[in-house]
């Protein structure tokens, strides 16, 4: 095959960007730019995806992230609409004739305001098949707010993986596995920063509080240039901005939690903020239960989270944003007989900085800066032996990204991050009384992480939408740094040491990112879709199910980095107006340089060691058909969602080299979803699953070595458990919003809202009482010599029925 | 330890679930020979072998002592000399060596004899191939065509610099043992301990008698020793468990092993310890046995001490 050399390469990303501004300049001359921001009108928030549409012209554009659009027209007298699902169409005529136009848009409705709409569900009406976007999904909090929750707590986790294509990793877990790549697959940002652990208790609820939350997207295909360092997917989770045009109060009290949120303007309609915290009360109850004077008193578990955000709009260009989440997870253990007491805290820090700045009406700017911190310890002490372990990633990250609007047809961006990795894998002290044992030194591991990238979006003609891309990825791997190099079971193990900022390892690459739409009709069209990535992060794991001792662990000189692809392929329709959207997507995935630990392989053999000796490296493959139909407006909403996928592994160190199912490759993937609005005050939801059961690895056989029974496992993920199924419901009721007054002005009767609003939602979790496997184990039972010794597999199944309520308010 | 006391928290989690049997495919079976030797120093060898059974099998006695195999020829060699073990059955035990059979197998020398059909061992009772420090024991075994081979070193022992027991402040006719250890940093050093009360026929292990100086290379230190025995005599308390009571009198065996024969016990004990957890990996025990079989041949030298539980 030919090789391109760098320097052609060069040369045509100079040329295809110099085509690109050399015609922009020639459409300038005759064409002028409506460009602003588009918000809501009660809150003063920016609306992301609104849309801008000259009917005329059939021309238009979409608000980004921060509400900022911006649309090139052909100088003239237009009738331009603004558009936003749920909200009243705003229309403006405006003068293009001679000079570029700034309009700021409020769409919704007014605080107080009653609307009269229908229901509009997620996504963007006609968007599913106008857009380039393939295997893209919006949620709105609002819907996820009205679907069954378990245990009362509001999760937008829970609810991706309600949509095709996405399973979760167990009952009730939080991690989630988007068409055949691990967890550790998918990017989940927090307002851009990078969240390495997205789950409280072991995963059973997420790190994201509804009431914080503003937007949640999920990219499980076509990834577009601007995103990377995952190989899988991208979870965007937005904040809330808070109000900026009245003081807000609201929160929740549930069953296991309660919830506050406080927001408000810190200079009305300029800026606001937005405080909102969480706590559990777990603990409370196993107080309650647990007598002071008990041996286990002191034994608890609680989580807690604060999320927070300020924005403030310096000027008509300038507008900075600040967010900052903090959670933990604290779990405690004490047995006062036996001397022994443990804890084992755990959680995320993320801080980011973002500013906004508009060079022109066609060129948008953000700057990111964002820090993550994340940790898990765990402590015990059993009389005067002390051990304590210690996990981490801290990332120092620096973003600049560039939108510019050219024409109509062209929306290109460019942008360029760096990343500074602080690993902490393992960290282990031990010390008896006075005695400090050798455990090694901490194992931290230094490394840089840089991207830039180039993409566009046209229109090559009416029809077909093409987004092409291009993203280079390098990374290096520096020192302080301490390499065990282990000899065979005879000879001693040696180290080499590097210097700090010494660069151990250097690895680079382009992903090349491409997808395209094609109009089959005016609700129909193609879509296809590749892209290439790069994972420097990889993430450990010892236990058939997630766990915060799940080891996150770079690319090493060792451990290279994770590369693979995927191309889709799809077909969407709508029908009814685009009030009833379908789709079918194919895909294959293919994946290199994933990362296990070593058959047989402990958490305590990375002491003394680099954790990546102990690790394998294999390839995988996945590929599957994903099926949807949504309803998204009226009284009855939902969708159906199918897949049908295979996922497999070949490691040459696992399994003798022989390809074997991932633990979460599922044949089948059924949700069915819908909601059903009786009248403004009763909603009721319900949620249906069926999945293939997960594959796990179980001995085959049993042996008896100095009269212990021991296990012989036979073929990895060799056995299957039962099918997944389950069925939630919910029903909200809201007081009524609204109070009849008379105006003081007319005399007649009007409609206001009341100051106090609240609502109280009634979940039932496994309606039906399903004993989903959570896991499988051979359990053993009494003795050869009395006649009765008999070996079983046994199935553990976590929830059954729960029923939960929760209380909602707001003022 | 304490990625096991980890387990076992997070285990905590799933108590109030639900657990019911299934029936499930579990495909994979393939019946293998398991190497049960060992040899210690002064010592004869000793040489269980049977098969894997599959997890579906039965299991009542019938079934477990058809996977005892005793048609296997049987070889040891020192580098200098080679012998064939002999088969030793409890049906014809010689006299003296009932002991020996009980510790084996774990029943009394009634069960054993009482038993449908008898367990054999393989042994020799050659002085020659008595258990030496310093020399490397090489098995072969040769079982239905097919011929496996191990071979183990005999470790030069090492002991504590003292053991001591001290009694507890609130309960003082109870204590605990304390030993202090002084580690050579030049050697990898693996350990098993076990305790017995003077005049008991066989050592007692503790939960987890297999330990490394992979955390204390090199350094001097006193360590608490809990009383093993304690917890199969019906005599002790529930509070008493784990103590050694005042007036004791208790002998301490630490045995020294290889790297690959720790490697088996080391993962052997996680396996117990972790089995049926979902919070832990399957794990299958590194067999130091070439040819395909499981289990272990292991040299152990041993240092004992006996302390009387006095203040």
């Amino acid at each position: 095959m030919k090789q391109q050399s760098p320097v052609s390469l060069r040369f045509y990303i100079l040329f295809t960007v110099f085509t690109w501004f050399g015609t922009s300049l020639i459409f300038a001359q005759t064409k002028h730019t409506v460009s602003g921001y588009i918000t809501t009108l009660s809150s003063g928030e920016a609306l992301s995806s609104a849309k801008v549409y000259v009917p005329a012209l059939n021309k238009g554009a979409l608000s980004n992230s921060y509400g900022f659009y911006s649309l090139t027209l052909p100088a003239g007298i237009h009738e331009v609409e603004f558009r936003y699902s749920g909200c009243p169409t705003v229309r403006k005529t405006l003068d293009l004739s001679a000079q570029d136009v700034t309009m700021n848009i409020e769409l919704g409705l007014k605080d107080g305001e009653k609307s009269f709409d229908e229901v509009v569900v997620n996504g963007k009406k006609g968007d599913n098949v106008n857009s380039t976007k393939m295997g893209q999904i919006e949620l709105d909090i609002e819907q996820i707010k009205r679907l069954p929750a378990f245990m009362g707590e509001v999760d937008v986790i829970k609810t991706i993986q309600l949509l095709p294509g996405v399973s979760s990793v167990s009952e009730g877990g939080q991690g989630f596995y988007v068409r055949g790549g691990g967890p550790d697959q998918n990017l989940v940002l927090l307002d851009e920063g990078v969240v390495y652990n997205a789950a409280h208790l072991f995963g059973f609820f997420s790190v994201f509080n509804s009431d914080a939350v503003k937007s949640v997207n999920l990219i499980k295909g076509g990834m577009p240039a601007n995103y990377g360092g995952r190989m899988s997917s991208v979870l965007e989770v937005n904040m809330n901005e808070g109000n900026k045009k009245r003081f807000g109060v609201k929160g929740g009290i549930g069953l296991i939690s309660s919830r506050l949120t406080v927001e408000g303007p810190l200079k009305k309609d300029k800026g606001s903020f937005i405080i909102s915290g969480r706590r559990t009360y777990i603990d409370v109850l196993a107080k309650a239960a647990i007598s002071d004077t008990s041996p286990f008193a002191g034994s608890g578990y609680f989580f807690y989270d604060l999320n927070a955000k300020f924005n403030y709009q310096l000027g008509e260009k300038d507008r900075i944003f600040f967010s900052g989440y903090y959670g933990k997870d604290v779990f405690t253990f004490a047995d006062r007989e036996g001397g022994f007491s443990a804890d084992m805290p755990w959680g995320n820090g993320i801080a980011a900085f973002r500013w906004n700045h508009l060079f022109s009406s066609k060129l948008f700017m953000n700057v990111t800066a964002t820090f993550t911190d994340y940790k898990f310890k765990f402590g015990s002490k059993q009389d005067e032996f002390k051990i304590e372990f210690l996990s981490g990633i801290q990332d120092y990250s620096t973003k600049v990204d560039f939108s510019y609007y050219p024409n109509d047809r062209h929306r290109i961006k460019w942008g360029a991050n760096h990343i500074y990795h602080v690993f902490t894998p393992s960290s282990v002290s031990a010390a008896q009384d006075s005695i400090v044992f050798n455990t090694g030194n901490a194992q931290k591991l230094y490394s840089h992480e840089e991207a830039i990238y180039l993409m566009d979006e046209f229109d090559a003609n009416d029809r077909l939408r093409i987004n092409a891309g291009l993203r280079y990825t390098a990374f290096q791997h520096v020192g302080s740094f301490t390499r065990y190099v282990k000899g065979d079971i005879s000879k001693p193990d040696t180290t080499i040491t590097y210097g700090k900022g010494d660069l151990i390892k250097f690895y680079h690459g382009l992903e090349p990112r491409i997808s395209f739409r094609y109009l089959t009709g005016e609700h129909s069209s193609i879509k296809g879709g590749y892209a290439y990535n790069y994972q420097f992060v990889h993430l450990t794991s010892l236990s058939a199910v997630s766990l915060p001792t799940d080891i996150w662990y770079p690319t090493t000189d060792i451990a290279k980095p994770e590369k693979g692809f995927q191309a889709s392929l799809g077909y969407f329709q709508n029908f009814f107006d685009d009030k009833l959207e379908t789709s079918v997507e194919v895909y294959y995935k293919g994946m290199k340089n994933m990362v296990e630990f070593k058959e047989g392989a402990l958490p305590g053999d990375n002491v003394n060691d680099n954790t990546d000796n102990l690790l394998v490296f294999g390839e995988g493959w996945a590929y599957g058909a994903e099926f949807f139909i949504k309803k998204a407006t009226g009284k009855f909403t939902g969708w159906i969602g199918y897949t049908w996928a295979k996922t497999e592994r070949r490691f040459p160190d696992i399994n003798n080299g022989k390809i074997y199912p991932a633990k979460y490759d599922r044949r089948h993937d059924l949700s069915v979803v819908g909601m059903y609005q009786f009248n403004d005050q009763w909603t009721i939801s319900s949620s249906f699953i069926y999945a293939t059961g997960n594959t796990l690895t179980l001995p085959t056989s049993w042996y008896v070595q100095d009269q212990n029974l021991l296990f012989n496992y036979g073929a990895r993920n060799s056995t299957r458990m039962a099918p997944y199924h389950r069925l939630d419901i919910s029903a909200t009721w809201y007081d009524k919003a609204y109070k009849t007054k008379t105006d003081p002005a007319t005399g007649k009767e009007i409609e206001v809202k009341k100051k106090l609003r609240n609502n109280v939602a009634i979940s039932i979790y496994n309606v039906y009482s399903r004993a989903n496997p959570f896991f499988l184990f051979v359990d053993n039972d009494g003795d050869f010599l009395n006649g009765d010794f008999k070996l079983t597999v046994k199935q553990v199944s976590l929830f059954p029925i729960i029923p939960s309520v929760t209380w909602n308010f707001e003022f | 330890m304490e990625f096991r006391v980890l387990i076992f928290l997070c285990g905590l989690l799933v108590l109030n679930s639900c657990t019911k049997e299934v029936k499930i495919d579990i495909p994979g079976y393939e019946k293998q020979l398991v190497v049960d030797g060992s040899i210690r120093e002064g010592e004869p060898p000793i040489v269980l072998l049977s098969t894997t059974q599959n997890i579906y099998a039965p299991t009542d006695i019938s079934a477990y002592l058809a996977s005892f195999v005793s048609d296997a020829v049987v070889t040891i060699s020192d580098g200098t000399n080679t012998v064939t073990l002999s088969k030793v059955c409890t049906d014809n035990l010689p006299p003296g060596t009932e002991p020996y059979a009980e510790a084996i197998f774990g029943m009394s020398i009634q069960e054993l004899q009482a038993l449908p059909s008898p367990l054999c061992v393989y042994t020799s009772f050659d002085p020659s191939i008595f258990g030496q420090i310093g020399k490397t024991y090489t098995l072969t075994i040769s079982h239905q065509g097919k011929t496996y081979t191990s071979a183990t070193k005999i470790e030069t022992p090492v002991g504590l610099d003292y053991l001591n027991w001290k009694p507890e402040a609130n309960a003082p006719t109870l204590g605990n043992l304390y030993g202090f250890m002084t580690d050579n940093p030049n050697t990898s050093d693996n350990f098993m301990w076990e305790m017995k009360h003077i005049g008991d026929p066989f050592y007692s292990k503790p939960f987890g008698p297999f330990f490394n100086d992979q955390f204390f290379n090199g350094l001097a230190f006193e360590f608490t020793l809990y009383n093993p025995m304690s917890f199969n005599d019906s005599t002790y308390t529930e509070s008493e468990r784990g103590f050694f009571r005042e007036g004791d009198t208790v002998v301490l065996r630490l045995s020294k092993l290889g790297k690959a024969e720790y490697q088996f016990f080391d993962k052997k004990y996680n396996q117990i310890f972790s089995s049926g957890s979902p919070f832990a990996t399957p794990i299958n025990i590194p067999s130091n046995i070439q040819g395909g079989a499981l289990g272990v041949w292991a040299g152990f030298s041993a240092w004992s001490d006996t302390v009387i539980c006095l203040p």
